[in-house]
């Protein structure tokens, strides 16, 4: 696999680096280590088919990753409702399983959107003006401890079984480490930055906007993505009411209906979507924040 | 040149709070610093030279006394005194002209206007090639000649400098005393200048003070060789003579009868 180190390839995988270039990351590291996940991956899925194949769990409590797939393109088609049957329907739950998925993003977008709107001026305010702050972080402190388990009733009370209250529940989910990330990230703005243009001629609401928010922004953006993730996390909670269509409102009707290989395959749905969120949100960091974690 | 006075230090004190305990920072301080004078500030580690010098640019009160720039008392920071910081304080997200311009730029000066001045100390520093990289990609010693650009870009009438020149090889570190002197001699800026070198100390300025820690006082405070801006000799004879030899002396020896010297000779 010895590469040779004279020949500068415009289109191989791995080009070498002029010495001083910058480096993201070394190139051999991360396709090993991509071979290593990807290795890992389809051992867990050998591992899956031999124990279900084996009969050693009943496919009720653990579909083979065959039956799983079959159920993934059903929810993704127009199928017979079982064999034989010559009645068609339109998905799962009369939904496509990507409008399901699509129906999930949009309460997560809504829901996540509406917490960086409040999140981010409100941790501004608790963070620069005393009172404000003072009066405020218990409140903050306590809806943030709060499971959305626990409220999503009172939500559906006050704002209906519709959209409406499952926003709300992602929201109010979403804007305290929103919040609380901008409130640190402000207190960890160092002093003599602030100092420095207050020095260059910079008024208190000037150092305010060239200093003090771009200065937060790494911790700001690092909210955003705990804020996402926790909202994945509440979204099944959120749609275990009236949640169709929606991914976590799918996994978990078909379990109740004892469809296993469909709720497995909207977990591992969920799953890939976070992590591909994840994933955007991060490269949104390298491109907005360079300069994290070196000055 | 006229003589009136920029900066006058009354009665200053300062203490800080550790942790319940008071630390005697500046003992008494009582100076004047006439516009346009060089002042060069030396001292051991820890006798209050930047305490002294956050407290001339506002960033804090003193605990007593007072200080009056141009008349006027100082409260907060201040466009007219610019800081050059022993950390450099740049701005990650900015690259490093746009650091160099901030100051006009926050004074609503044309972009025009500020590049063309950015550009002049950029060169002056000799970072006229980096002014698109970001701070974080240069150097400890490049860090703080952007700084120096960006302090001297914005025009100060005092410009209040914390060891600039400590993390500059010998080379950078005489051509940029010497653009400092051109700069002072051209514009007769006010210029108080921390320094660890006792050369520096007596070579660069036209007034040296030394302090002395716990708790910081001024213990020396003496004309340099040349106390006009427009005098201009050769750094060769400069230190060939020997009122510079005897005043290095007294100021080395002013530096090394403060307790703790050891840190300080350099
Ligand atoms: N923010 C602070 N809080 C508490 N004590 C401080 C603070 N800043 C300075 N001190 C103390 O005040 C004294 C003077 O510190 P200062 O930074 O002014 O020294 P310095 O002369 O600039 O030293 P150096 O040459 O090492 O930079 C020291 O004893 C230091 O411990
Ligand atoms: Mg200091």
């Amino acid at each position: 696999m010895a590469q040779p180190v004279t020949t500068v390839t415009t289109s191989g995988p791995t080009p070498v680096a002029p010495p001083g270039a910058p480096r993201r990351g070394s190139g051999r590291g991360r396709s090993t280590s991509w071979l290593i996940r990807i290795s890992v991956l389809v051992f867990t899925i050998v591992a899956w088919w031999l124990v279900t194949e084996l009969k050693l769990i009943r496919p009720l409590y653990l579909p083979g990753p065959g039956a799983v797939w079959h159920a993934f393109v059903q929810a993704n088609s127009d199928h017979q409702v079982a064999p034989g049957v010559n009645r068609i329907v339109r998905g799962a739950q009369n939904y496509y399983l990507w409008e399901h998925l699509v129906a999930s993003l949009q309460r997560i977008a809504v829901g996540v959107g509406a917490a960086i709107v409040v999140g981010i001026p409100l941790g501004l305010m608790m963070s620069t003006v005393k009172w404000i702050g003072i009066v405020t972080e218990p409140y903050l402190n306590f809806l943030r401890s709060l499971p959305p388990l626990g409220y999503i009733g009172l939500l559906i009370v006050w704002f209906g079984i519709g959209d409406t209250s499952k926003i709300w529940l992602l929201f109010l989910a979403a804007f305290p480490p929103i919040t609380m990330a901008t409130i640190s990230g402000v207190r960890g703005v160092r002093e003599d930055q602030v100092n420095a243009v207050l020095s260059l001629g910079a008024s208190r609401r000037q150092a305010l906007t060239s200093v003090t928010i771009p200065a937060t922004l790494p911790e700001v953006l690092n909210g955003i993505r705990v804020a996402v993730g926790f909202a994945w996390t509440t979204v099944v909670a959120a749609e275990l009411n009236n949640g169709i269509p929606g991914i976590g409102g799918l996994a978990y009707l078909s379990g109740t209906q004892l469809q296993t290989p469909l709720t497995i395959a909207c977990i591992i749905v969920i799953g890939v979507a976070a992590v591909a969120l994840d994933g955007i949100i991060k490269l949104l960091e390298t491109v907005l924040v360079p300069w994290r974690g070196k000055a | 040149m006229s003589h009136d006075q920029a900066v006058e230090i009354e009665g200053l004190r300062h203490y800080f709070n550790v942790r319940g305990s008071l630390v005697h920072a500046i003992d008494r301080i009582d100076m004047t610093i006439e516009a346009g004078q060089f002042v060069c500030l030396a001292g051991p580690s820890g006798c209050g030279k930047t305490t002294l010098l956050r407290l001339l640019a506002g960033f804090m009160r003193p605990s007593e006394g007072t200080i009056t720039v141009g008349g006027e008392r100082v409260r907060r920071p201040s466009a007219e005194r610019g800081v050059v910081f022993q950390q450099p304080m740049l701005y990650p997200w900015l690259n490093v002209r746009k650091n160099v311009e901030l100051g006009p730029k926050l004074r609503g000066v044309g972009a025009k206007e500020r590049r063309a001045e950015a550009e002049r100390y950029l060169t002056m520093v000799g970072l006229s090639d980096f002014g698109d990289r970001r701070p974080y990609e240069l150097s400890g010693g490049m860090q703080q000649r952007c700084q120096i650009a960006r302090v001297l870009t914005n025009d100060p009438d005092i410009v209040l400098m914390d060891e600039p020149f400590g993390a500059l090889d010998a080379l950078t570190r005489e051509r940029l005393q010497n653009e400092l002197l051109d700069i002072w001699r051209a514009t007769g800026k006010t210029i108080l200048f921390i320094t660890h070198s006792v050369d520096e100390a007596v070579f660069l300025g036209s007034r040296v003070l030394v302090m002395s820690p716990r708790p910081g006082r001024v213990v020396l405070d003496e004309p340099a060789l040349f106390s006009e801006p427009g005098e201009q000799i050769a750094a060769e004879r400069i230190r060939a003579m020997p009122e510079y030899n005897r005043l290095r002396e007294r100021v080395r020896q002013a530096i090394q009868e403060t307790p703790t010297a050891a840190a300080a000779t350099g």
